[in-house]
C-alpha cells in the first residue's frame, strides 16, 4: 500500500479515496453536519473520553480477553488460533462498543430519541440497551424476515423498552430497515439521533463507528504484546457492513507484517450469484448514502442477498473496506452458509463457545488456512459476537424443532 | 435560454404559476405511463417530472415507494425512460421535461464503461438527444456534484436543487451558486406525501430566497389538494404534485378504462386553475 505511512482516512470530505461521501438528501445534510462538528469537537475531550471508558468497563466488561482456542488448534494441526472474545460483552457482540459511544453523543446534541436498523438484532439490543440505560425514546426498524429469523433478539429489545418496527418494503431484510430508518430521521431530525450500527452510510458514520469500535484493536495490540511479544501474523473477521472487522483491522493498519482478512457471506457460493459478498462479487455505486462496492445489476438497482446469517445479509460495505479492498491493504474472501454452519458447530463442541452465525464466516476461514502453516504463526479471529440468537435459525436450516 | 426558463418567462407572463407533475415511469406499465402524461399535460401541467424506479428509494413516502415497486416489476430501465422521453418531447416540444430519481440508477445503467464514472459526455448527449431538459438527483447534494453541474450545463441540462427546512443559510447561497432551471423547496420535513404543518412557516422561508435569487422556486413534498396548492402558489412561482395523482394511478392495475385517465385529468384541471 503506497500510502500506508500516511494513512489518514476520511479526508475532509468522508472520503476514502474515491469512497464514501454524503450522497443523502438535503434535510438530513444538517443533521450529518452536526452530527460531525459534535463529534470533533468531543473526541479529544477528556471528560468525554474517561465517560466512554468507564461505560467500556463497567457496563460492557471490557476489555475482552484473548482466548486460545487449545484443542481447535490442535485439531487443525496448523496455526495457533486465538480468538479475541467480543462475544463477552455485555449484550453479546462487537456493537456495544459503538452504540455506548453514540448515545453519549445523542445526549450531548440534546436529541431525545433514539433510532436504529438492525439485521441480525445484535445491534438492536445494543442500541435499546444504551437507551434504556440514559432513559431515551428507542425505536429499531428491523426487516419482517429478520424478525423471523432473530425472534430471541426480538424480544430482547421490547423488554429493554424499545419499540420494534417491522420493515415490510423491498426484500423486508436489513438494507430496507435502513431505509426506514433513514425515512423516520429525516422526518424526526429535530429530536432523533440514529444510531447506525456499521462502518456504512453518510460520512460521519463510518469514520465515528470504526473509531468508537478501534478499541478491540487497541486491545490486541496491548493483549499480543504481552502475550506473545509480538502481533499477530492474521488477523480474521467476518465482514457484512463491517464494523467488527475494521474495530480490530483499524489499530493495525499501518503495520505491514500483520495479514488482515476480511470474510464476506458467500451465501450458497459466489458462483451461484445468491450470496452477500460485494467486495468479492459486486460493482461500484452509491447507496444509503456512501460510494462502496454493491451488489446490483446492470440498471443499477440494488439486489437482494443471501445469506444464512442476518447480519451479513447486506448488499453494500462500508466504504473504507472499499478502499481497503482497491488498495491491497485487506485481503478479502468469501465462506458460504454451509462452511459457517460447520464452523459453527466446530466452535461449540471444540471450545464450548457458541459463535455468531456471522462470527462464524470468519471462523470457517480461519479452519481453511490454519492447517496450511506453521505452528509458530499466529492467527486471531475476532470473535464478534454469541451464538443464542442464532440457535433457533441453526435448528430451522438443519429440519430439527426445539 | 432552456426550455424550463421560458417557460417560467411564459408564465409570468400570463400571471400564472407553474404546475409541476410527477408520477413514475413503467407504473403501471410504460405505455400506461406514457398515455398518462400526455393526459396530464393536455390538461394543463407546465414541467413533467418522470421518476425513474430505484429499488430503495429512501425520501418516498409509501405511496411514490409502492409506484417504484411496480415499476420495477416491470423491469423498467432508464434507456427505457429515455426513448419515452423523446417520444414525448416529440409530441409536446415545449414542455420541459425533468427526470427526478437518486444517483445511482444514473450512473450505473448509462454507462457503457463496467468501471464506475460520474456523469460523462456520454451520458449527457443521449439525455440531450432524448429530449430530456433537466434532472433532480435526490440523493446528491452539492457537495458531491459541483463537476456534474458543469458538464450537465454544457449541454443545457439543468440540474434542479433541494432546498429544505432544514438547509442553513451558509448552504442555500451554495445551492443557489449551483443550480439552474427552477430549486424545488421541500415544504417538510420528511418523506413525499406527508403532511404539511406550518404554511406561514414555508412562506417565510421561501420569501427569504426570493431576496437572494431569480432562480425560480417551486414547492413540494405534501401538496394534496386545490387548496394547499393555491395557498403555496401565491408566494412561490409553482408547485409540484406527486403522491396525489400517483395514489390515483395505483387504482388503475391492468385493465385501466378511460374513467380511470378522465379522473386524473379532471384532478390536474383543477389544480392548474387553482393556479392562474
Amino acid at each position: 500500500m503506497k500510502d500506508k505511512e500516511n494513512y489518514n482516512f476520511p479526508d475532509d470530505a468522508g472520503r476514502y479515496g474515491e469512497f464514501g461521501g454524503k450522497y443523502v438528501s438535503e434535510t438530513l445534510m444538517s443533521a450529518l453536519e452536526e452530527l460531525e462538528n459534535t463529534y470533533e469537537n468531543l473526541k479529544g475531550n477528556e471528560e468525554f473520553k474517561n465517560e466512554i471508558t468507564e461505560d467500556l468497563n463497567n457496563f460492557v466488561g471490557r476489555p475482552s480477553p484473548l482466548y486460545f482456542a487449545k484443542r481447535w488448534t490442535e485439531k487443525l494441526a496448523g496455526a495457533q488460533i486465538y480468538l479475541k472474545r467480543e462475544d463477552l460483552n455485555h449484550t453479546g457482540a462487537h456493537k456495544i462498543n459503538n452504540t455506548v459511544g453514540q448515545v453519549l453523543l445523542a445526549k450531548h446534541m440534546g436529541k431525545k430519541r433514539i433510532i436504529a436498523e438492525t439485521g441480525a438484532g445484535q445491534h438492536g439490543v445494543a442500541t435499546a440497551a444504551v437507551a434504556a440505560r440514559h432513559g431515551l425514546e428507542c425505536i429499531i426498524f428491523m426487516g419482517e424476515e429478520d424478525i423471523e429469523r432473530q425472534s430471541p433478539n426480538v424480544y430482547r429489545m421490547k423488554l429493554l423498552g424499545a419499540e420494534v418496527y417491522p420493515v415490510t418494503s423491498g426484500t423486508k431484510t436489513l438494507k430496507d430497515a435502513m431505509n426506514e430508518a433513514m425515512r423516520d430521521w429525516v422526518t424526526n431530525v429535530d429530536d432523533t439521533h440514529y444510531i447506525i450500527g456499521s462502518v456504512a452510510g453518510p460520512h460521519p458514520y463510518p469514520k465515528i463507528v470504526r473509531d468508537f469500535n478501534s478499541v478491540v484493536g487497541v486491545e490486541l495490540k496491548e493483549q499480543s504484546r504481552a502475550l506473545f511479544g509480538r502481533f499477530p501474523d492474521k488477523i480474521i473477521a467476518c465482514v457484512g457492513g463491517g464494523s467488527n472487522a475494521m474495530g480490530i483491522f483499524y489499530p493495525f493498519l499501518k503495520d505491514n507484517s500483520v495479514d488482515l482478512i476480511g470474510v464476506e457471506a458467500g451465501g450458497s457460493g459466489i458462483e451461484t450469484g445468491k450470496h452477500a459478498a460485494p467486495l468479492s462479487d459486486g460493482s461500484i455505486g452509491v447507496l444509503h448514502g456512501m460510494k462502496t462496492y454493491l451488489m446490483q445489476d446492470k440498471s443499477g438497482q440494488i439486489l437482494s442477498t443471501q445469506s444464512v446469517s442476518a447480519g451479513l445479509d447486506y448488499p453494500g460495505v462500508g466504504p473504507e473496506h472499499s478502499y481497503l479492498k482497491d488498495s491491497g491493504r485487506v485481503e478479502y474472501n468469501s465462506a458460504t452458509d454451509e462452511e459457517a454452519l460447520d464452523s459453527f458447530h466446530d466452535l461449540t463442541k471444540t471450545e464450548g463457545i457458541m459463535p455468531a452465525l456471522e462470527t462464524a464466516h470468519a471462523l470457517a476461514y480461519a479452519k481453511k488456512i490454519a492447517p496450511k502453516l506453521d505452528e509458530e504463526e499466529i492467527i486471531v479471529v475476532n470473535l464478534s459476537g454469541r451464538g443464542d440468537k442464532d440457535m433457533a435459525n441453526v435448528a430451522k436450516v438443519e429440519g430439527l424443532t426445539l | 435560454m432552456s426550455i424550463i426558463n421560458s417557460t417560467f418567462k411564459n408564465l409570468q407572463k400570463n400571471k400564472s404559476k407553474a404546475l409541476v407533475t410527477y408520477t413514475v415511469a413503467g407504473d403501471p406499465d410504460l405505455e400506461s405511463s406514457e398515455e398518462i402524461i400526455e393526459e396530464i399535460i393536455n390538461s394543463g401541467a407546465d414541467i413533467i417530472e418522470i421518476g425513474v424506479p430505484f429499488s430503495d428509494p429512501m425520501s418516498e413516502g409509501p405511496v411514490i415507494q409502492l409506484a417504484h415497486e411496480r415499476s420495477l416489476k416491470n423491469k423498467t430501465s432508464l434507456p427505457e425512460i429515455l426513448s419515452l422521453s423523446k417520444r414525448l418531447k416529440k409530441k409536446f416540444n415545449n414542455t420541459p421535461i425533468v427526470l427526478m430519481g437518486y444517483f445511482n440508477t444514473f450512473i450505473n445503467s448509462l454507462n457503457s464503461a463496467d468501471n464506475f464514472h460520474d456523469i460523462n459526455d456520454e451520458i449527457c448527449e443521449e439525455l440531450k438527444n432524448s429530449g430530456v431538459d433537466g434532472l433532480i438527483i435526490v440523493d446528491l447534494p452539492f457537495e458531491e456534484s459541483e463537476a456534474i453541474f458543469k458538464k450537465l450545463s454544457e449541454y443545457q441540462i439543468d440540474l434542479i436543487r433541494l432546498i429544505s427546512p432544514t438547509t442553513s443559510e451558509l448552504r442555500i447561497n451554495d445551492i443557489i451558486n449551483n443550480s439552474s432551471g427552477f430549486l424545488y423547496y421541500v415544504s417538510l420535513k420528511g418523506i413525499t406525501g406527508a403532511d404539511i404543518s406550518s404554511c406561514e412557516e414555508l412562506e417565510k422561508r421561501v420569501q427569504s430566497i426570493k431576496k437572494i435569487t431569480n432562480i425560480p422556486i417551486v414547492v413540494g413534498f405534501g401538496i394534496k389538494d386545490q387548496q394547499t396548492a393555491e395557498n403555496m402558489s401565491n408566494f412561490s412561482d409553482g408547485v409540484v404534485i406527486g403522491s396525489a395523482i400517483v395514489n390515483m394511478i395505483e387504482h388503475i392495475q391492468t385493465k385501466k378504462t378511460e374513467n380511470d385517465f378522465a379522473k386524473i385529468s379532471k384532478f390536474v384541471g383543477e389544480i392548474k386553475s387553482s393556479l392562474q
